[in-house]
This record gives C-alpha cells, structure tokens and sequence, in this order.
C-alpha cells in the first residue's frame, strides 16, 4: 500500500467528522496511561458465540477481538502492525507469504502459542468453516511450518487480499490444543474462549453480560490497562442512551443510539461521538435492483430510478449526516481502489421522467407508470426511512412503490434465496479491499444461491466476472487497482445496483475513557490500549 | 368427596397434558410456516457466508431433516421431558430456560402483586367514594396509565428516576460491576426490579382499579348485600365478609387471565429494561429462527399458565361456595 | 368524569321500566365527555381526505418543525418532513379501523365460546375451555408477534393477529358470569319452564352479561389501538400505511430531542382510549338490567 494512498486516506477519514468530533481530542498526547478500572461496554445485540474464527458477526467480533490476537492489527490508515506475527514477507513472485511468529506467546490456560496454531486453524477452519475466509485464503495450496515460529503459505496464484484479512476478527487463530480433533461448530470453548488476547474470559450470562478480565501475561508488556471489561446486552436504543448519559455504561459500538439522539449525547461534557474505528469496515449502503423484473431488466429504468433519488437527502436527512452520498460501491474509504471517475446519476427528476418515456413507460390516467415492491434491510429505523423516501421519490416520477416490512430470515430468503423482490436495500462491508466486501455484490456465481449479503440484483455479466477472477490473482497492486476501476465503471454504467451513501457508523465513549480508538479495525480489536483518565473531572 | 377430588385432579392432569401437546403440535408447524431457517440468520449476522458453511449449519442444527422426521424427533424428546436443544446458544433449551425463567417471575409477581394490591385498593376507595372528586381522580388516572402505552411509560420512566433523578439503574437486573452477594445483592436486584415492575404494573393496575371499582358497586346492590344491611350488620362488616369476598371473584378471573397476558408485556418491559427474562428471549428467538428454544419457553409459558388457571379455579369454589369444581 | 354509580341509582325512587338507551347515556357527564370526544376522532377520520389530500406520508416540510413555528403544520413536521397534523388524520381512520376490527374479530368468538361453554357445560364447556387454553396459554402478544412476524407485518395481519389473540379472556369472562347466572333463580326457573336453551342463552343468560362484554368490548378496541402500536414499536407495523402506533414507533428514537413527533399521536392514542373507555362505562351504566327491573 504506498504511503501516498494512506495519506489522503487519512485526510479522508478526518473529513468524515460529523461535526461534533472528537478527533484528535486534547490530552492524550500528554497524559501517560493510568492502569486500573473496569471498563462497562454495551454489546448489541448478544453474540451467539464468543470465537470469531466461526461466526464472523459484529458482537461477537467485538468482545473476541479482546480474547484474541490477529497475526496482524491495522492502523488507522489501514496498514498492517505487528500482532502475533511479527514481521512478514511476501516473495516477489506472489506465490508465498511468510509469517515470523511471536515469540513467548502463551495461550490463556498457559499452553505456547506456535505454528502448528496457525496451520491448523487455516486448514481446518478458515479453508472449512470460516463465513468469508474461504475466497481469501481458497489459494493457498499448502502451510508449511519450518520452525515453531514460522509459517509460510503456498499459493497457487498471487493473492494480496490475504493481508487485509488476517486481524483477529478476519482470521482468528484458535488454540490447537482444545480443538483438534472435536467438532468445531459445536466447540463448548467457543462459549468460553481461550485466547492469546490482553483479557482472559470469565464469564458469560446469558441475557446479561460477558465478563473479561486482565491478562497478568500478556505479551504486550505493560498493557492492558483496565483490570476488568463487562459487556452488557441492552436491547432498546433508548435504554442505551438513556445508560451511556447516566455513566452507567462508558462504551458502545456500531452506531448504539439513534442518530438523532447521538448529536444530543455528543454535546454532554461526559460523552464522546468516535467515527473512526470502523474503517476496516468501510460500510456501504445501496439498493439492490432485481435484473430479472420486466421493468428493472431495462438498464434506462435502473439509470431513471438513480436520477430520481436525491442521494444527499437519504446522507442529510434520512441518516441526519451520518453518511455520505456514494457515487460508486467502492467506497472512498478505500483509497487507490476507489474511483471517482466512475458514470455518475445526478438528481434530476426530469432526466428520469425522460428515461421512463423512453423505455415506453409512459405515466397512465392516474399518474402511474408502474409498480413496485421495496423490501428493506430489517436492520432499524434508518434502513426503513431509507424505504420510505424511496416510495415518496419514485412517486414523484410516476412509480407506485409498496414497501414490505420482514425480519432478516425472511429478508435473506426472499432476496438472496427466492429472489421474490423488486427493489431491495442493504449495506455491505466492503473491507480494505474490493476482493474481500466488494465483489460478492456482482460476481454471477452468486446469484440465487441463498447465500445472504451477496449478489442480491441477480446480475450477470461475463466481463465482470472475468475481471474478478483476474484481480484475484495479480500479483502487483497497480494491476489490482487497475482492475478494480474498470469493475466499477462497467458496473455503475449497468446500475444493477445504486450507491446510496457511505455509512458512517460511530461509537459513543465517557470523555475519560482515553485512547479507545487506535486502530482501524478498532471494533473488532482489542481495548488493550484503552484507560480511565482518574484526574479527568467526570 | 374424596373420590371427587381425585377424579378432579387426574381429570386435570390429563387436561393438562392435553393441552400442552396441543401447544406442541400447533406451535411446532405454525412455527415451521415462518420463511428462512436458524442458519440464514447466523449466516446473515455474521455478514457473510457460503454455501458450504451454510450447509454445514444446517446439518448441524437437524435442518436438513424433512420436516415430519423433525416432528417426530421433537415429539419423542419432549416425551421424556427434553425440550430439545438451542444451536444458537449451543446449550440444552431447559437450560436456558432454567436462567431465564426466575427472572421472569420475579418480574411478573412484582408487577401483578403491584397492580393487584395497589389496583384494588384504589378501587375499593373509588367505589367508596363513588361520584366524588377522589372517585374521578382515582379513575382518571388509572384510565390515564391504561391508555398510555406501555413502552412509553417505560421510556419516560427511566428519563425520570434514572437519568434525571439519579435514584434507580437504568436497566439491567445486577450491578456486575460491584459484585454484591448476600443481601446486599438481593437489595440490588430490587433497586433493578423497581422501573420495569412499575411500568408494567402500572397498566395493569388502570384494570385492576376499574374491575374493582365496577364489582363494589356491583356487589353492593345484589339482593344478598341488602338482605344484610337489612339484618342490621354494620357496613364495615359488610364490605370485608361479603363484597370483597365476591368482588374478588372478576379480579381473580382477571389474574388467571393475564399470566400469559403479562408474559407477553415483558417482552416490551424486558426489551427497555435489558431485563433478563423469558419474553425477551422468546421475542429473540422467534428472529433468529431458534425454533427449539421459542417451542420450549411457549411450552413452558403454557405449563404456567394451565398451573395458575386450576389454581383460580379452585380459588373460585373458595371465594364463592355455589359454584363447584368442574366435573 | 364520575363514572357509574348505580348506588345513587338504587336509592332513587322506580323509572319507567324502559327508557331510550340514549337518553339514559346522555344522563351521564362522562359518557357525553366520551361520546363527544370519540365523534370528534370519528370525525376526523371521516373528513380525513377532505381537510388532507394528501398523502399523510408526502414529504412536504422541512423535517422538524415543532408544533405551531409554521403555521402551515400547526402540529409540526416528522424527521422526514411529514406533516403530523394529516398523520393524525389519517391515522385516525386506520387505528380505529384496526380496533374496531380486531374487536369484532374477538367479540364473536369470545361471546360464544364463553356463552356456549358456560351455559351447557359439561363435555362442551371442557372441549371450548381447552380450545380456548390452548390460545390463552400462548401470552397473546407473543402469539400475536409469531403470527405477524410468520405472516408479514401489513394491516391485515396485525387486525388479524389481534382479533386471534385477544377474545379468551373475555370468552372466560362471559363462561365465569354465565356459570354463576346459570345457577340463579331465573335461569333455573326457565329451564324448569322448559324453554328451549337458545332461548334462555338469548334473553336470559347474554342481556345479564351485556355489561361486561360491553366493557370489555371498550377495552378491547382501545387495547386492540395499544397492541398495534406496541407491534410498532417493535418493528412489526405496515410500513404503507399510517396509523397512530407507527408514528408513535417512528417517533420514539427521537423522543428525548424532538419528543413532539412520538407525543403528538401518542395523544391521540391516549384520547381515543379515555373516549372508548368512558364511552363503555356510560353504556355500561344504561344497559345495565337490574335498572330495567326495578
């Protein structure tokens, strides 16, 4: 990744201060760290399993992160540090990447932390099991371990995708020892991790909260601060407000409040709004719109329905500015692999009036060109408004929308399974590299394979997928790159599906809570850095 | 009469049976009618997954079993009393079950005892007071918790006494963070137990006052009050031996009414107070497809409340001699 | 507000046997309060598309405006800019809808199952009372969740799910009254007189329950409006159509800022409870039978 690209990355990430930053925010600099304290988070909602390795959910990432180490961190500009792995080489050729392990890392019940962790956990979970890391890590052909602490994968093509995705929510090393040779879905150590991480687990109540405690042992000399995290499962947004103002819970994640109540907490003298952290994500959001409709097959009245949406209204008003308007699926978040160059859908209600006539769906006696169903990713309020706009925009050009409501199993089945929808919304993650979030959204293989959050519009195009296949084995990231743009262009002159906006998710923290967020996959790390500021008034 | 209390209660026995199979069967392929399954909810939480992992989920979890063979499965477990077990949580359902429950009955007992006891005696002054001031002020506000929903009460509630007033936690059951034992953790659970059993009370109390209230005057004019008044026997004595005996009678209808009736209000109550307890659980597991465990709490919900309904049952031929246990 | 007080009634001297219903209604201030109040709601959801031709879900305002800063929204704008006084017009007609609905739904089957059950007990009142266990146990709202959650939440389903889930209480109610009537001297006396059994259902056993079901018909209808938007607040109302409970559920993430936007029709929840209730109350009073007696 060259420095050029970080730097404007960061530039970027700066930019996206909501207004009510918390940025850069006085002392830290000063102040040296003060040990001690137990940190109160809320975990929403409750995970299902505590063992990334196997359910690459948010909540579970969350509280995993800190029980385990990744091979790797990422700052915040995206760039890979040191973790379990020392350092790392990747041959000239692209063919094998070489990972030159920790040295007197032990596992939380005192077991040496070595190589033949690594090679396990590849071969029997991430190449198996793991929800994503089988496209990542599906060309690696053989794991050899010359030495406890060394472990070099073979590929049988280049693939740079690997170093984006080797933190410890993206492939997470599960310990050897407590898991060869069992059924690994049904571990009872995912409900009780055992990991490398700066805490150790304690307890899990179910409905109530997870406790972790400090790691006496931890690698990373002098750290973590706090003695104790517990996470709490607040159900209701309100509720989670109504803790954090309190000062009863001091952290929480992944946009925990309504937004327009997080503009009202940012103003407290006790609370913090965060935006950085979220990264690694760099979230996503569009609508999916099914190629295979009689109307929706035609690309003029894709291309009328992107002009009729005000893209900055669903940023400014649907989402009260907590997002920004998208013009390609890769976001900017992304650097290099983003393109801004990319045919662009301005908000014109004519042009898309224009577009309709065109395609020969001229508005009836009562106004209505044709109609349409919308189903909306059951994920809260903001997604729902985001339908409700869009039945009020198509209306106004003449396009009758009906919005159904469903939970995420019906969701799923219906657009990823059945296909049985018009106009569907969702928001992907489209990690550090298109590779990893961005592609599953149009590769053909996808489609109708009720496989959820991938490609939803149903679209097919041989090109396109040829193009993927072809960035996933260059092994210089120009060529990449390269690629990736000329994805983009054909994908938004097709428009099976449009960009809305990138999401700006946000964390909330007490004011004396320090150094919360340092990484840029912070959410799914670990608060090994964090500490409660005793000298701060609050 | 012995004989008689016998067959009464093999006959419940066996009606009880009855109807928690019938739960079973009902809920079992109502629930089954429900689109997607346990692993498109994982599969979606987790952001990603591929088909092979799904497949892999679903092996795991029985779903790849025809329907009727998982009937019958689920048929054969809960014949010897296993509900079966959560995937999702990776324990047995009677387990979990087991954690939640006590949290839940705390809560409904709190909240029912609130309403009754606080609801009645509000309605006996009301009655008492009939077509005074107080009468209209008792019944207003009563009325005014009642048409007020509840999860706004909840809301407004904890911005009162939590956030503003500083006097109660605003969610949850236990301080964690302090670790109490003993009773200074029984004191703490109640600071907790306080907000959610008021807000949920409180709507049931608006019920319990009018019923009250509408019995009273009801009971008051029946031949057998004016007999009494006319035998010269003091009103006290009246309103304690004969009204409330039989105006009891709506209000214990009522309480065996509302077991499930407040099961399903915690589901709200739990949710805005991160209570612990079943209703939330059975409200999750119902969007995460976790079937096994949604059957389960259903049953065990059921099993309360044919429990508590023999027990109003009797508590009728109690409060009120003419009439007799069923059959 | 005095609700009923047949105490006051007992002690004044003989009526006519039979008065108009309305004109013993009228008699009481609280009933007329209720009345007066549920016809202006009535009202309102009547000249609903005269006085807002609109969509009540058009975006035609800056999003939020309090209440009473631009005169063309006397009740304010939503967050999306929707005009809450047409909201709380039109969610007048669906939210009385809703109830009046899902009541009907409840009343039918409740009043016979309970009657039926009561009157002949014995193998019927056994094989009703376990039909009616069988949806009582379920709590009402959860089943009332399944089913909306199974079927998709539209207006249909929600009517449905709570027509379904709420008529075993008041089909206990109606059982327990009907067991004690049937015990009484005019039942009894019937039965020995020979009247056929529909008969004695009909003008002996139901008029005597009339004014608990008239109650719990009240109740039902306002706590058929509170169950919709509980089912909102949840998630689970149609997103096509706006009622009352589903701008309560979209106002409530912005209840500690913007709290108009929740409150607004929360009052109007509120009202329509408080008319429906003392509406019943007043009916209650004037249908009650021992008055015609005397």
């Amino acid at each position: 990744m060259t420095s050029n690209a970080s730097r404007s990355l960061l530039l970027r990430v700066a930019s996206l201060a909501v207004g009510v930053t918390a940025l850069f925010g006085g002392t830290a600099f000063a102040q040296a760290p003060q040990n001690g304290g137990t940190l109160t988070a809320i975990v929403q909602p409750e995970p299902v399993t505590l063992t990334s390795a196997i359910n690459t959910a948010a909540p579970t990432g969350f509280i995993s992160g800190n029980v385990f180490d990744g091979l790797v961190d990422y700052d915040l500009n995206l760039n890979p540090k040191p973790a379990l792995a020392e350092r790392w080489e990747v041959a000239p050729d692209g063919l094998s990447i070489t990972f030159f392990l920790r040295r007197g890392v032990t596992w939380h019940d005192g077991h040496p932390f070595t190589s033949a962790d690594v090679k396990w956990t590849l071969e029997n979970v991430w190449k198996t099991i793991h929800p994503r890391n089988q496209a990542t890590f599906g060309r690696v052909t053989q794991v050899e371990t010359p030495d406890d602490h060394t472990v070099v994968l073979r590929l049988s093509e280049p693939s740079l995708a690997i170093l984006s995705s080797v933190n410890s929510n993206g492939a997470q090393v599960l310990p050897k020892h407590l898991y060869a040779g069992t059924d690994i879905l049904n571990n009872p150590h995912n409900l009780k991790p055992v990991g490398t991480g700066a805490f150790v687990f304690k307890e899990w109540s179910k409905g109530n909260h997870v406790i972790l405690e400090r790691n006496p042992n931890y690698w990373d000399k002098g750290k973590p601060h706090l003695d104790r995290i517990v996470f709490k499962v607040i159900p209701d947004a309100a509720a989670r407000a109504a803790a954090l103002e309190k000062g009863d819970v001091q952290y929480a994640v992944f946009s925990p409040v309504p937004l327009k109540d997080a503009e009202r907490l940012a103003k407290l003298p006790n609370l913090k709004i965060e935006t950085r952290g979220y990264e690694w994500l760099s979230p996503w959001l569009f609508f999916d719109l099914n190629v295979d409709n009689p109307y929706l097959k035609d690309v003029r009245v894709r291309r009328a329905i992107a002009h009729a949406i005000d893209r900055k209204a669903i940023s400014n008003i649907v989402w009260y500015g907590f997002a920004k308007p998208a013009i390609s699926p890769v976001p900017t978040t992304l650097g290099a692999f983003h393109d801004a160059t990319v045919p662009q859908y301005e908000f014109d209600t004519k042009k898309a009036e224009a577009l309709l006539d065109e395609a020969g769906y001229k508005r009836g006696p009562d106004g209505v060109r044709f109609a349409l169903t919308h189903d909306f990713i059951p994920y809260g309020d903001d997604y729902k408004r985001t339908g409700e706009y869009l039945k009020q925009a198509l209306k106004r050009v003449g396009i009758e929308v009906t919005i159904r409501s469903q939970d995420t199993a019906a969701f799923t089945k219906r657009v990823y399974g059945d296909r049985d929808f018009d106009i569907s919304s969702a928001w992907f993650a489209a990690f550090s590299d298109p590779q990893v979030g961005v592609t599953r959204a149009y590769w053909s293989g996808w489609v109708g394979k009720n496989t959820p959050w991938t490609n939803g519009s149903g679209y097919r195009n041989p090109e396109v997928d040829a193009l993927i296949a072809q960035a996933q084995g260059q092994a210089r990231q120009e060529d990449r790159i390269a690629t990736f743009k000329k994805i983009q262009q054909i994908v938004q002159t097709d428009l099976p599906s449009i960009p809305l906006a990138e999401l700006k998710f946000f964390s909330v923290h007490a004011a004396n809570l320090k150094d919360v967020v340092t990484h840029g996959d912070q959410i799914y790390g670990s608060l090994k850095d964090a500490w409660f500021d005793k000298t701060a008034s609050n | 009469m012995n004989r008689r209390r016998v067959r009464f209660w093999a006959g419940r026995v066996a009606h009880m049976a009855l109807v928690v199979l019938g739960i079973a069967v009902v809920n079992f392929f109502l629930l089954h009618l429900a689109p997607g399954d346990a692993a498109q909810v994982l599969a979606g939480e987790a952001g990603s997954a591929t088909p092979e992992y799904m497949a892999a989920l679903r092996r795991q979890f029985g779903l790849d079993q025809p329907l009727p063979v998982q009937f019958v499965q689920y048929l054969a477990n809960l014949l010897t009393f296993n509900l079966g077990f959560s995937f999702r949580h990776g324990l047995p359902v009677l387990e979990l079950i087991g954690q939640r429950l006590p949290a839940t009955l705390l809560l409904m007992v709190a909240s029912i005892g609130f309403a009754v006891l606080a609801g009645s005696a509000l309605g006996v002054v009301a009655a008492r007071n009939a077509g005074r001031l107080l009468d209209t002020a008792i019944s207003t506000l009563a009325l005014l918790f009642y048409a007020t929903p509840v999860f706004w009460i909840g809301l407004v509630l904890v911005v009162v006494f939590s956030v503003g007033l500083d006097w109660l936690p605003v969610g949850g059951m236990t301080s964690v963070e302090a670790g109490y034992t003993g009773v200074a953790y029984a004191k703490d659970v109640a600071r907790h137990l306080v907000l959610p059993a008021a807000t949920l009370g409180l709507f049931y109390l608006a019920i319990y006052t009018r019923l009250m209230r509408a019995a009273m005057l009801e009971v008051t004019t029946q031949d057998f009050i004016r007999t009494a008044v006319a035998k010269g026997l003091k009103p006290r004595r009246i309103a304690l031996r004969h009204v409330l005996r039989n105006a009891l009678l709506p209000v214990v209808t009522m309480l065996g009414v509302q077991v499930g009736s407040i099961l399903g209000g915690a589901v709200l109550v739990e949710t805005i107070f991160a209570w612990p307890g079943l209703g939330r659980l059975a409200f999750e597991a119902l969007f995460q497809r976790d079937l096994n465990l949604l059957l389960g709490i259903l049953l065990c919900s059921s099993a309360v409340v044919v429990i508590v309904n023999l027990a109003v049952d009797l508590l009728y031929t109690v409060l009120d001699p003419r009439i007799e246990l069923a059959r | 507000m005095s609700l009923a007080e047949p105490l006051a009634a007992a002690a004044t001297a003989q009526r006519p046997a039979r008065r108009g219903l309305s004109a013993r209604l009228l008699r009481k201030p609280s009933a007329v309060a209720g009345l007066v109040l549920l016809s202006a709601i009535l009202a309102m959801a009547a000249l609903a598309d005269v006085v807002y031709p609109l969509d009540p879900l058009d975006m035609v305002g800056t999003p939020f405006l309090w209440p009473g800063a631009d005169p063309d929204f006397p009740l304010g704008t939503d967050m999306m800019g929707r005009d809450i006084a047409s909201g709380v017009f039109h969610g007048a007609r669906v939210s009385l809808l809703i109830g009046a609905v899902a009541t009907l739904m409840s009343l039918v089957i409740g009043v016979g199952v309970g009657a039926v059950a009561g009157f002949f007990r014995g193998r019927a009142d056994h094989l009703l009372m376990h039909v009616t266990e069988l949806f009582q146990t379920i709590p009402p709202f959860l089943f009332a969740i399944v089913i909306v959650a199974i079927l998709q939440p539209t207006m249909t389903t929600v009517v449905v799910a709570i027509g379904l889930t709420s008529w075993p209480s008041l089909a206990r109610l109606v059982r327990a009254e009907v067991l004690r009537l049937r015990d009484g001297e005019m039942v009894q006396a019937s039965i020995v007189l020979g009247l056929s059994d529909a008969r004695i259902i009909l003008t002996h056993v139901l008029p005597n329950v009339m004014a608990p079901i008239v109650v719990s018909a009240s109740i039902m209808v306002a706590s058929a409006i509170l169950t919709e938007s509980s089912l909102a607040f949840l998630g689970l109302g149609d997103p096509n159509i706006v009622s009352w409970g589903s701008m309560v559920g979209a106002g409530r993430e912005v209840l500690r800022t913007d709290w108009y936007v929740a409150t607004v029709p929360g009052l109007a929840i509120v009202a329509a409870v408080l008319a429906l209730n003392l509406l019943g109350d007043g009916l209650n009073d004037a249908l009650d039978p021992r008055q015609n007696r005397r």
